[in-house]
């Protein structure tokens, strides 16, 4: 048992893959843990508990991954063998549009978190469910923007809505790739409040880690459905919700995850649907970057 | 208190032409300290001999200066009298009178910014202008390389950024005056200065990105503002509204509780009275509701009429009439080969759903109310005096539907889900 401790802790700050253990049961920890701490509230008690209490060894989870990840490992493998990431090369080199999520069925809503301001003591409700018609997703709650009464939050007020990231066999981190379009395209139904989306991208440093592309996403309000297409040229850098003085096009690369927020201040019930997001080409569109960049403080 | 005192004393300046008494009266309310004996004669006094009142003032007061008082209590003293933009002025006024170094200003500019909305001063930028003039000019300016690389008095220069962040939330764009305040006070390169800059560089940017734009002040009168919702609600410009029935309140003679008649505005398309009119007759249709819209920080709600998704047995293609356009075939029987790299269309299933026919709102969503929108409505689509009406109104708890809840027509649980309440019209 001590080995399968030692063998757990050295293995648990990564992508960790514990392929047998004295009890000829595979282990696979699914758990990553950041490499930095996260940051703690004020008020909120110390988590003092050892790693390894952390861990919780089971014989089904352990099949479960292993299924998981071997299944994924094989895909991966075969469908190289179609043609890259697993398309037909004719489709991967021409495809002008591509739905990246859709909501058809309960399982797509498994990509998808919420979360609210409760997480900074707020009182906000956000809840994600499927629609009436079983083919849009819902997301619905309360908003309210009264700041914790925690000395040190003075704006409250906020839910969103965050993709998960994608990962490939074995935890490891895969990127979606969209250099080859320009225009984000949703197809949603508001109740006339603002939304914001989110992009985040992979980054170098972890400095960087804060670093996301917003842009502003207006729902008009009503029973008719609303197509919202708008340019990657448009989005900006902020980072820990400020805009940055240095701007640059989002880098579509090594797109990580999208999310929608909603903080407009109004307290009161809102929702939004979603049909699909989706990524296309508009060939009409040919500006590279929307904000013009001054040189800063006439040398920085 | 000593600007308490002083706030008072030009209460009593500004009221004294006209009303002596009341100017006394609001003096004693707005000085708890001091007896009312001790301000008539400083009103007698006059403006100029504040000096020996400062002096005088040793007699037994309860001074808190060296104490955690706020400026709070300075504010709350004015809002007694009367919580206006002149009031709040008054106030700032007095501060900046009181001393002329200014002591614990940045204390006072931080009450201030609290007490902001209470004025209802918060979305002006006269008042933002007067309040960065409370600083002291020329005091926090860096004078040598070392000042200016170093934070240079931080703590005003924080409190600066937060002013400019509240104009920033409330969305006021800075003005010349505010930049020239700004450049008098920290200099030309301090962080006031800087956030300054970012505002005047990403306001205009975002000014006008929304598509379908909200007015700041919304209609008062709730036909107006039904009005408003609904033609952005049904996004067609060949819409029009339609008025059902005005809102009036009539106390009649034999009832003892007045009878007030609530407000039914509704609105539909041509394309939505066509749909209705192909609609099959045998099938419901619904009035569903109430839906939220948001205008601001304003929810309003409406109702829709609209039917189930017609069966694909029913479903008939109609043939696009050819003279329906003599300049361009409506209709190309082309077999073009189209190659991958043409294809612009999503590859996602449809959303099926059924049409909607018309939108309303009203003041009162009981479901007579209601039927008096659908009376209005057969007078232009007569299929709706053959076809079914089921009312399915949500049961949440809303102001909006206070009355009638128990309607003596309701068959509750007809073939719908327990939440929904629906009845049967005929």
């Amino acid at each position: 048992m001590a080995s399968i401790l030692a063998r757990t802790l050295k293995n648990y700050n990564g992508k960790c893959f514990l392929a047998h253990s004295l009890l000829s049961c595979p282990v696979i920890c699914g758990s990553r843990t950041s490499f930095y701490g996260e940051y703690r509230r004020a008020g909120q008690p110390r988590d003092n508990s050892p790693p390894w209490k952390k861990i919780r060894f089971s014989f089904a989870k352990g099949v479960e991954g292993v299924q998981k990840h071997f299944g994924l490992l094989k895909e991966e493998i075969l469908g190289r063998w179609v043609g890259p990431q697993g398309r037909p090369l004719k489709e991967h080199m021409l495809e002008q549009t591509r739905v990246q999520w859709d909501f058809r069925g309960p399982d797509s809503l498994k990509q998808w978190i919420v979360s609210s301001d409760q997480e900074i003591g707020g009182r906000s409700e956000v809840y994600l469910e499927l629609s009436k018609n079983i083919s849009t997703c819902l997301v619905h709650g309360t908003l309210c923007s009264t700041p914790p009464r925690d000395g040190e939050t003075r704006y409250s007020g906020y839910c969103t809505l965050c993709s998960r990231r994608l990962l490939s066999s074995f935890d490891r981190k895969k990127h979606i790739d969209w250099t080859s379009f320009n225009t984000l395209h949703l197809r949603i139904r508001g109740d006339g409040r603002p939304w914001m989306i989110n992009i985040a991208t992979e980054t170098y440093f972890s400095h960087q880690k804060n670093d996301m592309y917003n842009y502003f996403l207006y729902t008009r309000g009503g029973p008719y459905w609303q197509d919202v297409k708008i340019p990657f040229s448009k989005f900006f850098l902020s980072s820990r919700g400020r805009i940055q003085d240095n701007q640059h096009p989002i880098w579509l690369d090594k797109v990580n995850t999208i999310a929608f927020t909603l903080a407009d201040k109004a307290d009161g019930p809102f929702q939004l649907e979603i049909d699909f997001i989706g990524v296309c080409n508009d060939r009409a569109h040919t500006e590279d970057f929307a904000y013009e960049l001054y040189k800063r403080n006439p040398e920085v | 208190m000593n600007c308490a005192r002083r706030l008072a004393r030009i209460t009593i300046r500004g009221f004294a032409p006209y009303a002596t008494v009341t100017a006394r009266e609001s003096a004693k309310c707005l000085n708890p300290y001091g007896s009312g004996v001790q301000t008539l004669r400083a009103f007698h006094a006059g403006f100029g001999h504040l000096k020996d009142q400062s002096v005088s003032r040793g007699d037994g007061h309860p001074r808190h200066e060296g104490s955690l008082v706020t400026h709070d209590s300075l504010f709350e003293q004015a809002a007694v009298e009367a919580r206006t933009k002149a009031m709040f002025n008054r106030v700032l006024e007095v501060f900046v009178r009181k001393d002329i170094r200014r002591r614990g200003h940045v204390e006072f500019i931080y009450a201030a910014l609290r007490k902001m909305p209470e004025f209802g001063v918060e979305r002006d930028i006269t008042v933002y202008n007067k309040l960065l003039d409370v600083f002291p000019k020329e005091v926090f300016v860096p004078r040598n390389f070392i000042q200016r690389m170093f934070n240079h008095y931080p703590r005003q220069q924080e409190c600066a950024v937060q002013l400019l962040e509240q104009m920033e939330n409330y969305g006021i764009l800075p003005n010349v005056e505010t930049k020239v305040l700004l450049v008098q006070i920290f200099g030309e390169k301090s962080h006031p200065m800087r956030k300054y800059q970012r505002l005047m560089y990403w306001f205009p940017k975002f000014k006008h990105t929304n598509p379908y734009p909200v007015p700041q002040d919304l209609p008062q009168d709730p036909l107006d503002l039904a009005r408003l919702s609904l033609t952005r609600v049904a996004a067609d410009p060949d819409a029009c509204v339609t008025v059902y029935q005005m809102p009036s309140t009539d106390v009649s003679e034999t009832i003892v509780a007045d009878v007030s008649l609530p407000y039914v505005v509704g609105i539909q398309s041509p394309e939505q009275r066509s749909l209705l009119a192909k609609h099959n007759a045998s099938r419901p249709v619904f009035v569903e509701g109430p839906f939220p819209l948001w205008l601001r920080k304003t929810c309003v709600y409406y109702y829709v009429l609209r039917a189930d998704p017609v069966p694909p047995e029913e479903k008939v293609q109609e043939p696009v009439d050819p003279e329906r356009s003599f300049f361009y075939p409506l209709e190309l029987d082309l077999d073009l080969e189209r190659d991958l790299g043409d294809d612009d269309s999503f590859d996602v299933d449809e959303v099926e759903e059924g049409p909607i026919f018309a939108m309303c709102m009203a003041s009162r969503g009981d479901q007579a109310t209601l039927a008096k929108w659908i009376a209005g409505l057969q007078q232009t689509n007569p299929v709706l005096g053959r076809a079914p009406t089921l009312f399915r109104l949500e049961s949440v708890s809303r102001e909006i539907q206070r009355a009638g809840e128990s309607e003596p027509g309701a068959e509750p649980g007809l073939e719908e889900e327990p939440p929904h309440r629906q009845a049967m019209k005929q």
